[in-house]
């Protein structure tokens, strides 16, 4: 049998593999094994997997790029899981990975055949090939969508345990690598709670992979930060910088929300692959990715290597090979100079070194086969023949960018430093510093210097310490000054093959060459047309390189070009994460356990859960016009004003007047807005003399008292108390002609109609309990209307019921209500009125005294008087008496040419029982509104339905059911 | 998150407050108010590029309508204060 794991290496000092135990998984159906501490990809890699997937539009075959977590290449599903970076995810056993992206399969993609997607997939091709005409984008959609697609998402997946936390500090550090830690330490030891976080699974950045350090350096770190007052957060991804230091952190399945007073971004660097035909390859990979398989899990990349370079860290690399004993095919430094204290080991191993050159291409079919290299003159082209190597791997350690996307949402400017190829911040805003390798610092000494440094200054503007002398930050300065550059910007000349500035949405040097021809040449245009960083990337593995190349292509300096604006999230993260926890509060009454024992089927009513019937809504109406009905109305919103000051108040939140409304009596009141707007309706009593007593309505209630305390805190508050009565008391509306018989079971008050009245508000004993009772009726029947303290409302409720019995008392909901309303031609504001609706319209002129000195509408409702209202809300019935015009639906006027125009809209509709036929509200234009018995035409579903207009309530028009 | 300061409960996550737009002293109708100074009291906002005062009101807290300058490109208060406080 054959080595199921070619290239796993001897143990690696430095590793972070459980050798001693195994487990298994399976990827594309077959089993692979593995070592705990093992990512999906390592564990594939040392099988010598190299096809990860296939690319976005051309659907060529991709390998691991950076092994950090930046690039498309190696997404898979794992399980039910889709979009998972196997570089980042550590194997399970019996994980269930699958490739993404690849139909019919990984090995064998016909839509990569003849390079089909060529053809039909140009830069710009959103716009271009799937726009027009419009009417088939959904079929174009659903083909990409099976071409293109990102993983599957499981519809049956269950709702995850997402939470949430807050987290407090005085300096929060991103990034947990040397000059990260080393910011933490300095400002915890200037006595600032420190938040450090970090998206690795230990501390320590690069420090855990690199080995340009012994080993202690890390652990020594590592045991100071266990010893200082520092709160550390592993795993977890900074998402962005939002206003006043807040910053939204991710790991797992919890969201953290972090405040601090200052922050240190340590993010480090990311290195970036460079341009040359071929470039997307399988086995091309980036130093540091290849130095992460190497001694973290002990896995060749390859068995002989290519290892390009413009820096230390391709030497670095190339010694960590040498010892490991991986074959080398060359070392290719741009440079001339060989002062890497390594090169006398590697020459005299026998590797070929070539100074003074670069790769200009990459040679293979499904990986690579050769690398293809050329001697290079001062400006970087290539001068004489190439040189074919024939290698499987090629390490591409040419260029790192800075991390600064977080930087940029805190408002950072990027400046770039033409001497480094690198972009920097400056200024950098008040309260944040950058530190380290995200800062140009990059040997160890420096990063660590100047995250001490980055500290110190976090502290000192807390005012924790004084900042550091300036000698110290001239010292530094100069330091990082003279750091050895180790970015190239050289872009190679094209040799026909394709080359990709990005690899999540396929678009190669020529896509940007062609989008700049056609105009889209400001990086902003140039990204949303040919969706260069756009992708899964978003930006890390393709922006600066697609910035190198649009400047050189129009002949500017990268700065003049700009680069897009970078917004959060700077890393994906699941809509689960941000959705939290599905929690939504609900408002329950005092019995509302009653309702549920009455199967009583609930609606959601503003915060509310009411019962919107209790089975027939039919036989609910019925029983109320004909025996007694009981519902429960605590949802109202109820108000206390207290003081002298209350009537001034009242008389300029409200249109009406209530100066000389008479103790004990109740009053219809209408709130308005400026605009003249009704906002509210409902009643008012004056209980006593500085007592009065107000009702607003259910779903309006919060608004309605944040608008009265706003008036009252603003001028119109002296002498007058509001109090929100809303939960201390519960509600009851008992209505019906058989209400005063079954109410005087329960008190001893006479509620003959002489002693207490319609529009009346007596303080009365009910079971024994103190209530509120009111005499009104939106139902149109004799009701009262109990207010029982909300701790006995249960009892009251229960002593109604009973008492109720003989007469054949039944609970009813609001839809029995909303009929029951409907037949007295009550409006319900937010139901039949709209942020359109002035009172004048809605049928209640009578209630506004413009002649009052001043009101909320006033201005607005004395100007709409001049001319009338344009639409005015009226009853309707239809011709055809079963039709129920849905509400909402328009009403129209047929034209001559055999259009129709909208001239209004049906608010309300019910077939009424009592009446046996269709009756509704809608808004009308005057004209027609004015005149009872006016037709006019519903559209609905297609058909037009004739209406006649009617006015007033269509049920008992004298009101003497109420009043008996 | 923005932090807004109420003068009573001090520096909250804007997410407790609720924003109700500029300050406009509004003019007494009884007095000769012309459509055109109506409507712009009603519907005219300077839209200041700076620092103006707004109405903001503590929801989640202690229920207090309260007055801030804000600069509104930064975002930084200058002060909050309850009305007729300044
Ligand atoms: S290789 Fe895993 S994200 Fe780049
Ligand atoms: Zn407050």
């Amino acid at each position: 049998m054959s080595d199921p794991t070619p290239t796993r290496l001897p143990e690696r000092p430095g590793e972070i593999i459980d050798r001693t135990r195994q487990v298994s998984f399976t990827f594309n159906g077959e089993i692979y094994p593995a070592h705990p501490g093992d990512t999906i990809a390592s564990a594939l890699s040392a099988a010598g997997v190299r096809t990860f997937s296939r690319s976005f539009k051309y659907h060529r075959p991709r390998g691991l790029l950076c092994g950090a977590g930046h690039c498309p290449n190696c997404l898979v599903q794992v399980g039910d899981e889709p979009n998972v970076r196997s570089c980042q995810r550590a194997v399970e056993q019996d994980m269930d990975v699958n490739p993404q992206n690849a139909w019919p399969s990984l090995d064998q993609d016909v839509m990569s055949l003849a390079g089909l997607g060529d053809r039909f997939m140009p830069v710009g091709f959103y716009y271009k090939t799937f726009m027009k005409p419009s009417q088939l984008w959904p079929h174009y959609e659903q083909a990409l969508r099976n071409a293109a697609g990102l993983g599957v998402v499981d519809q049956g997946t269950p709702w995850g345990a997402y939470d949430k936390q807050y987290l407090h500090g005085d300096v929060a550090v991103i990034g947990g690598g040397p000059s990260g830690i080393s910011a933490a330490l300095e400002a915890a030891e200037a006595g600032a709670n420190v938040l450090l976080f970090d998206n690795g699974p230990q501390l320590g950045g690069h420090l855990r992979w690199r080995s340009d350090s012994d080993d202690t350096s890390r652990k020594d770190l590592l045991e100071k930060v266990q010893s200082a007052r520092i709160e550390v957060y592993t795993d977890t991804d900074v998402l962005g910088w939002y206003q006043d230091n807040w910053l939204a952190a991710v790991r797992g399945d919890r969201l953290f929300k972090a405040r601090a007073k200052a922050i240190v971004f340590a993010t480090g660097t990311i290195e970036v692959p460079t341009l040359f035909d071929n470039n997307d390859l399988p086995g091309i990979l980036l130093g540091s990715a290849v130095q992460r398989l190497l001694n973290l899990y002990g896995v060749a990349p390859g068995r002989r290597v290519v290892v390009v370079t413009a820096n230390r860290h391709g030497w670095d690399l190339a010694a960590d090979l040498l010892a490991a004993g991986v074959e080398l095919a060359a070392i290719v430094d741009e440079r001339r100079t060989r002062d890497h204290p390594a090169s006398v080991d590697l020459a005299a191993a026998g590797v070929p070194i070539y100074n003074g050159s670069a790769l200009t291409g990459a040679r293979g079919r499904k990986a690579v086969s050769a690398a293809v290299i050329s001697e290079i003159d001062d400006s970087g082209n290539p001068i004489g023949p190439g040189r074919v190597l024939s290698c499987d791997t090629i390490a591409l350690s040419t260029g790192w960018e800075p991390a600064l996307d977080l930087l940029y949402t805190a408002g950072g400017k990027s400046v770039y430093q033409e001497n480094r190829a690198e972009m920097s911040v400056d200024p950098v805003p008040d309260g944040l510093y950058v530190a380290g390798s995200a800062n140009g610092a990059d040997l160890l000494q420096a990063r660590v210097e100047d995250g001490r440094v980055a500290g110190r200054l976090a502290a000192a503007h807390l005012e924790l310490t004084e900042p550091p002398p300036q000698q110290e930050l001239d010292k530094l300065a100069l330091e990082l000054s003279k750091e050895e550059r180790r970015t190239s910007d050289r872009i190679s000349a094209p040799d026909g093959k394709k080359r990709f500035v990005c690899f999540c949405e396929d678009v190669t040097d020529v896509d940007v060459d062609t989008a700049i021809a056609e105009g889209y040449d400001s990086v902003e245009l140039l990204k949303r047309y040919s969706t260069i960083s756009m992708g899964p990337c978003q930006g890390k593995m393709c922006s600066v390189n697609a910035l190198r190349l649009c400047s050189r292509i129009k002949g500017q300096s990268v700065q003049e070009t700009g680069r897009t604006t970078s917004r959060p999230p700077t890393t994906p993260v699941y809509l689960g994460v941000l959705a939290g926890q599905n929690m939504e509060p609900v408002q329950v009454s005092s019995i509302h356990d009653w309702h549920l024992d009455r199967g009583a089927s609930m609606m959601v009513a503003g915060l509310w859960l009411r019962p919107e019937h209790y089975g027939d809504a039919t036989a609910e109406v019925n029983n109320v016009r004909n025996r007694v009905g009981l519902i429960d109305v605590s949802p109202l919103g109820k108000f206390q004003l207290t003081g002298p000051g209350a009537p001034d108040l009242l008389e300029r939140l409200y249109i009406n007047q209530w100066r000389n409304l008479r103790k004990g009596r109740v009053r219809y009141g209408v709130m308005c807005n400026d605009e003249g707007v009704v906002l509210d309706d409902g009643v008012c009593a004056r209980v006593d003399d500085d007592t009065w007593y107000l009702s607003t309505t259910s779903t309006g209630a919060g608004t309605a008292f944040q608008w009265i305390q706003w008036w009252l805190q603003s001028g119109w508050g002296g002498n007058v108390h509001l109090t929100d009565m809303t939960e201390i008391y519960s509600a009851f509306n008992l209505a019906g002609p058989h209400s005063r018989e079954v109410l005087r079971k329960l008190t001893k008050r006479d509620l003959g109609n002489k002693a207490f009245p319609y529009m009346r508000i007596r303080r009365t004993r009910v079971a024994g309990v103190s209530c509120r009772v009111w005499r009104i009726g939106f139902t149109g029947e004799l009701s009262y209307e109990i207010h029982v303290p909300s701790s006995a409302g249960l009892h009251v409720w229960e002593a109604l019921m009973e008492a109720g019995g003989e007469f054949g008392i039944a609970p009813f909901g609001v839809e029995a209500q909303r009929v029951l309303r409907l037949e007295k031609g009550h409006l319900i504001v937010g139901q039949d009125t709209d942020a359109m609706s002035d009172p004048l319209g809605a049928d209640m002129a009578w209630a506004v005294k413009l002649e009052k000195p001043d009101f909320l509408g006033k201005r607005s409702l004395e100007r709409i008087s001049v001319d009338g209202p344009h639409q005015r809300l009226v009853g309707f019935e239809m011709t055809r008496k079963h039709i129920v015009p849905e509400e909402g639906l328009q009403i129209v006027k047929p034209q001559e040419n055999g259009k129709l125009n909208i001239i209004g809209w049906i608010s309300s509709s019910r077939f009424s029982p009592t009446l046996k036929k269709s009756i509704g509200l809608c808004w009308l234009p005057s004209d027609i509104g004015s005149e009872p018995g006016a037709t006019f035409t519903i559209y609905q579903d297609g058909r037009l339905e004739e209406a006649r207009v009617h006015h007033g309530p269509f049920f008992d028009p004298g009101g003497e059911r109420l009043k008996s | 998150m923005l932090v807004v300061p109420c003068p009573n409960c001090g520096p909250r996550n804007a997410s407790e407050f609720r924003y109700a737009g500029e300050y406009r002293p509004r003019p007494h109708p009884s007095q000769d108010v012309t459509d055109d100074e109506w409507a712009t009291y009603l519907y005219t906002r300077s839209n200041t590029l700076g620092v103006h005062t707004e109405w903001w009101f503590h929801t989640s807290g202690c229920g207090l309508w309260f007055l801030a300058e804000r600069h509104t490109k930064t975002n930084a208060f200058v002060k909050s204060y309850l009305w007729g406080a300044t």
